[in-house]
């Protein structure tokens, strides 16, 4: 068979019975969507590099315990992640922040308890943009893990929800509540460091 | 629902994902939308939330190592021939 029409499964069951070709074409699937994602928790290149390289080795020494029944691409991530974390742990850790700690506040009435200024304007530059979203990454490297993990799955990584529940053995509605509340902690921060052109003007 | 017995508090805080992701009924998002048409802070929280996402989408690395492939695969290979002996 032909490698790369080949089913994750067929090569999982290739790799059990000693196949190196399969083993390699496994990695050249999955090495940049890896590095990927332990740059999300590692934010350091050469620390991505060498999760991806843990990664796969667990990959290598674990497949016999592989579920077939189960999808091999949620199985797999997750030892990618724990490899990226069990990397992460060796470094001195960062402060995190608790959830509640910056969502919009409300009034007792429901309403907004302060302006919202409209700073998307920012985003439309493109050297502007890119400045927000380096300091977007550390506003998602400060969440408890649980947080982090699903919006960078979801918002950095674009993969599915089901992939993304499947993954962190999570429901669908806990899924979205994280997500949500993620994103609202990583707007209300930009939205902090960003200067609204009314606050400028008014400054003038 | 009635777009006017919706407070910006709960539009805010339980409704915007499903309004976003596609999974409302479309008579729900109707209301919800006059909501954001008549209410200022809500259109610029909802501009500023789609910001944030088109902010993160930016920050996927595309710049993957080159040779990864090959890197890991020798890696493997050698932790392998190290541990047979």
């Amino acid at each position: 068979m032909v490698d790369d029409v080949a089913t994750d499964i067929d090569l999982v069951r290739r790799i059990k019975a000693g196949d190196d070709r399969a083993f390699e074409e496994m990695v050249r699937r999955y090495n940049a969507r890896v590095y990927s994602l332990a740059y999300g928790v590692l934010r350091n290149a050469q620390d991505a590099e060498e999760a991806t390289q843990d990664a796969f080795l667990t990959l290598y020494r674990k497949i016999g315990t592989f579920d077939e029944s189960r999808k091999f691409f949620s199985w797999f991530y997750r030892v990618a992640l724990n490899s990226a974390y069990s990397r992460a742990r060796r470094r001195p850790s960062l402060p995190t922040v608790a959830i509640e700690d910056h969502l919009p506040k409300f009034s007792a009435d429901g309403h907004f308890a302060a302006d919202v200024p409209d700073w998307s304007v920012g985003v439309e530059d493109e050297v502007a943009a890119r400045e927000l979203a380096a300091r977007a990454g550390e506003f998602i490297a400060e969440l408890p893990p649980a947080y982090r993990d699903v919006i960078w799955m979801n918002d950095v990584e674009e993969m599915t929800a089901s992939e993304i529940a499947g993954t962190l053995e999570i429901s669908i509605p806990a899924f979205k509540s994280r997500l949500h509340r993620a994103r609202l902690h990583v707007r209300q921060r930009l939205s902090e460091i960003s200067n609204p052109p009314a606050r400028a003007e008014a400054a003038v | 629902m009635k777009h006017d017995d919706v407070t910006c508090k709960k539009l805010i805080l339980d409704c915007l994902l499903e309004f976003e992701d596609g999974t409302m009924t479309v008579e729900e998002h109707r209301e919800l939308q006059m909501h954001f048409e008549a209410c200022p802070p809500c259109m610029n929280f909802l501009t500023t939330y789609r910001a944030t996402g088109k902010t993160l989408r930016m920050l996927k690395p595309t710049d993957i190592p080159p040779a990864l492939a090959q890197t890991v695969t020798a890696f493997v290979r050698a932790r392998r021939e190290k541990e047979k002996g």
